[in-house]
């Protein structure tokens, strides 16, 4: 049994959810701001977490903060900005050992936890901006974050084929935004983003670790009085639940080998069942070394080392991806859509079907066993909306039969053909 | 029955971050086993000192032969392939996630599992012991391969790693691709991969390193069942001729990037493999004490844009060889190089601040210790510290007795600027 998530409201907006398991050696502290992701805000809103890591009010410089750090054991403080459908996350998380590792019996936890919410709550103001040295550095680094999209090929073709899918859906903006928005990024445009934050976001707080939430927890119900945000969260739109017909798109760069994706539809699974029934559905078809695509697309067609298939519960579509020779992408893209008729059909083993529950299985029982599967985990199922634990989750998997997988595959169709490719002049 | 009271070559050692059981196995194989209070899954690693870098070797005594590169690496992936059929298809079976990969120096063989351990353990032993090629699987294989070549050649973060061990060593094999490249492996035919096979996958030249949620007992039970005595290893690796320079100080390519990547390495001085890893402590702190977040040098490069949050360091092992990396992305990587090599020679002239070294030695302590948090890297660890011949709590240790001098020492005598080196991948668009 995994130990239970204790989840408790502390103010307007601001939850506090901890897991305490004594088998850990660290504690980690992830505050999570949520938001809607849209077009004109993604860049300036993904910019705060950046230029918050730099410093605090009672600690502005930024190599003195990095001194603490590393004076409390080489405790990580970590910016980020994640995506959850058409919801936006900017993450801060601190990371530290335990205190009974310290070699001079310091507090870590305490001093880690301080630090955290000095960050979130005490920013270097200079009146109604932000520290404006923070602001350009960090503005020029998100530039180029964006920029270095294309520098890992798959990812770009990635999330180059999903934009193209769902152009006009909130799930089509970037986690980051883009150039042009960024751009656009001041001094002052970040203290109002910082502003507007804290004011319309829910603030999800996650302690998982070894030692006791209770004061950390007590810190951040002090820290937050009469801060919380006032304004709710409001659920973004899911895209199309079919596809009207099959979009092509092809993107020429200098590279070596083509990239495929193909962008799917998937009914969009309501029920709880019914997304555990297309989440085995997908474990068959492409989630594992043993599934469909693997075993077809890769081995026995030896067209591509990898050609995964990936649900996102979040935002109900389905991908393939895969690396290929050009000339073999029609090949590819029948071998995929071949192995999917297969699963619409019922057509897959009685073998298949044990193993991918099995191997999904195996997946929930681990969930306790690292800090970052944990939060991924629970993160996740808040954002859902709907609580359960894996053992939950374990359960719901057992009940299911074939017939709701087929079913799944059933609501699958294709939308999107993507093909990032060489330059056409070098194929000759 | 054998259990680990009767057992006469077990060893228990007993550290404040890991409890494990050293094993001499009567096959031959070492055994690591590290069982974790409260954790529900189990993470196996089995191993073979046998990597990419093993590119020229003996066996029973004749003299050494090239084998084509990245043999090693395809070797992994044919082990796969049974008479029986796919050993993915019988892991599918228990419900683990198996999964391998070849490094320089080693190739590893893995499962992760919540339950079923002892089948699971059971198809590990049994698969990585029953080689099976055939001419027919071998060309399959060329195929997917090749993409994954393909795959590397367009990953300029591969790229620039592999031109900076290019410009560091000069014969060294560690310089070549862990895959080889697409012609090497058109090369490699079903007797080639059973000469690597019988040469290094001896049992004796093999370890297993379990952590996480099982029996001790089962898998000493399991080994009996399974493990043939193996026979005296006696592959011997031809020797290599590195010499005491670098290749070149300086190498660039062009990839479609947004912004240029860069590396900046120091080739260390080559010794045996217990001492490089014992070594490795101090240059992780050197690390952190030349361009660690906290120092003043990545200060002074990231408040004038020089780097960004991809700046990091790395120390680099491989058998003889040992070199400190630095790498990110920066508009001028030029400027980063000198300034590196700059602060470097400013550290061995004025002196480590007693500051800096007491935070940075904490901060690499603290890392160490994080990685007694979860299973994998606990299993790891073990195989890591058992193929360089150095105990894990004897690593430990010698982090914690790390002094100021002995720093100061390792950065005057180890870290020279005539042996560092500079690779870039620029984007194409400057070339228009």
């Amino acid at each position: 049994m995994s130990n239970l998530l204790d989840r408790r409201q502390l103010g307007e907006n601001l939850w506090f959810s901890s897991i305490s398991d004594p088998k850990f050696k660290l504690n980690r502290i992830s505050v999570n701001l949520v938001v809607p992701l849209r077009e004109e805000t993604a860049a300036q809103y993904a910019a705060v977490p950046f230029i918050l890591r730099r410093g605090f009010r009672d600690c502005p410089d930024f190599t003195r903060l990095n001194a603490l750090l590393c004076d409390l054991y080489g405790a990580s403080l970590e910016a980020d900005v994640r995506k959850y459908g058409g919801w936006q996350i900017l993450n801060l998380s601190v990371q530290g050992i335990d205190d009974r590792f310290a070699l001079h019996g310091e507090d870590i936890s305490g001093r880690c936890a301080d630090l955290l919410c000095s960050i979130l709550l005490d920013p270097k103001w200079e009146g109604e901006n932000l520290n404006e040295q923070d602001v350009l550095l960090e503005k020029q680094n998100l530039i180029d974050a964006i920029e270095a999209d294309i520098n890992d090929k798959r990812s770009y073709a990635l999330s180059q084929g999903i934009a193209k899918m769902c152009a006009g859906e909130p799930n089509a903006v970037r986690k980051y935004g883009t150039v042009d928005e960024a751009e656009k990024i001041t001094p002052q445009s970040a203290g109002q983003a910082y502003r507007e934050i804290l004011d319309t976001a829910r603030v999800e707080v996650l302690f998982i670790g070894c030692g006791s939430p209770d004061s950390a927890r007590e810190l951040f119900a002090r820290r937050f009085a009469g801060r919380c945000p006032t304004k709710a969260l409001q659920p973004f739109s899911k895209g199309k639940a079919k596809a009207e017909e099959v979009r092509e798109y092809v993107e020429r760069m200098d590279v070596t080998q083509a990239k495929l994706v193909l962008g799917f539809r998937t009914g969009l699974p309501e029920t709880r069942e019914q997304q555990a029934a297309f989440q085995l559905m997908n474990a068959i078809l492409g989630g594992s070394p043993f599934s469909r695509l693997f075993v077809y697309v890769r081995e026995k067609q030896s067209l591509c080392y990898y050609c995964p298939s990936r649900y996102d519960k979040a935002s109900g579509i389905m991908t393939v991806d895969c690396g290929i020779e050009e000339q073999n992408k029609e090949a590819a893209q029948k071998g995929v859509l071949e192995q999917i008729k297969v699963m619409q059909e019922g057509g897959f083993t009685d073998e298949e079907f044990t193993s991918a529950k099995l191997s999904l299985r195996g997946a929930y029982l681990s969930v306790g066993d690292a800090l970052s599967s944990q939060e991924g985990y629970y993160l996740s199922q808040i954002l859902s909306g709907r609580l359960s634990t894996p053992e939950q989750d374990l359960e719901r998997l057992e009940q299911l039969t074939r017939e709701q997988v087929t079913e799944a595959a059933r609501g699958v169709t294709l939308d999107t053909v993507y093909l990032l490719t060489g330059a056409e002049e070098e194929k000759a | 029955m054998s259990s680990l009271s009767n057992h006469p070559d077990v060893r228990r050692v007993k550290t404040e971050l890991a409890d494990y059981y050293e094993i001499k196995h009567q096959s031959g194989l070492t055994l690591l086993l590290a069982p974790m209070e409260g954790y529900h899954s189990t993470y196996a690693l089995f191993g073979t000192n046998f990597g990419s870098a093993d590119s020229c070797f003996g066996l029973e005594g004749e003299a050494p032969a090239r084998v084509p590169e990245g043999i090693a690496h395809f070797l992994e992936h044919k082990m796969f392939e049974c008479k029986a059929g796919d050993a993915f298809a019988r892991f599918a079976g228990t419900g683990a996630s198996a999964n391998a990969y070849t490094s320089f120096d080693k190739t590893c063989y893995l499962f992760s599992c919540s339950e079923n351990v002892e089948q699971s353990l059971e198809i590990l032993l049994d698969f990585v012991t029953e080689p099976y090629f055939t001419p027919e699987t071998v060309q399959k294989e060329q195929g997917i391969i090749g993409q994954e070549i393909r795959m590397y050649e367009d990953d300029p973060g591969w790229r620039v790693f592999f031109n900076l061990l290019g410009a560091l060593f000069v014969n060294d094999p560690v310089k070549e691709d862990i895959a080889g490249t697409v012609e090497s492996i058109a090369q490699i035919d079903a007797d080639l991969l059973y000469r690597c096979y019988n040469g290094f996958y001896n049992l004796r030249n093999m370890v297993l390193a379990v952590a996480g949620n099982f029996e001790t007992e089962m898998v000493l039970r399991l080994a009996d069942k399974i493990l043939k005595p193996a026979p005296p290893f006696t592959a011997v690796r031809a020797a290599v001729e590195e010499p005491d320079r670098i290749a070149k100080r300086r190498v660039e390519q062009k990839l479609e990037v947004a912004a240029p990547l860069f590396q900046v390495g120091y080739k260390l001085p080559g010794g045996d493999v217990s001492a490089n890893l014992l070594h490795q402590p101090e240059d992780e702190i050197l690390i952190e004490v030349i361009a660690g977040e906290s120092s003043p040098l990545f200060r002074a490069l990231y408040d004038e844009g020089l780097i960004n949050q991809t700046f990091a360091g790395e120390a680099f092992l491989c058998r003889q060889s040992a070199a400190v990396i630095f790498s990110g992305e920066s508009k001028d990587a030029d400027q980063v190089f000198t300034r590196i090599l700059a602060e470097t020679r400013r550290l061995q002239r004025e002196g480590i601040p007693p500051e800096l070294f007491e935070r940075c030695k904490k901060g690499v302590y603290g890392r160490y210790v994080s990685l007694f948090n979860n299973v994998e890297p606990v299993a790891s660890i073990l195989l890591n510290c058992h193929f360089s011949g150095v105990e894990l709590p004897k690593l430990m240790e010698c982090l914690s007795a790390i002094t100021l001098e002995q720093l100061q020492a390792r950065l005057n005598t180890a870290y020279s600027s005539e042996k560092a080196a500079l690779s870039v991948v620029l984007p194409q668009k400057d070339e228009a």
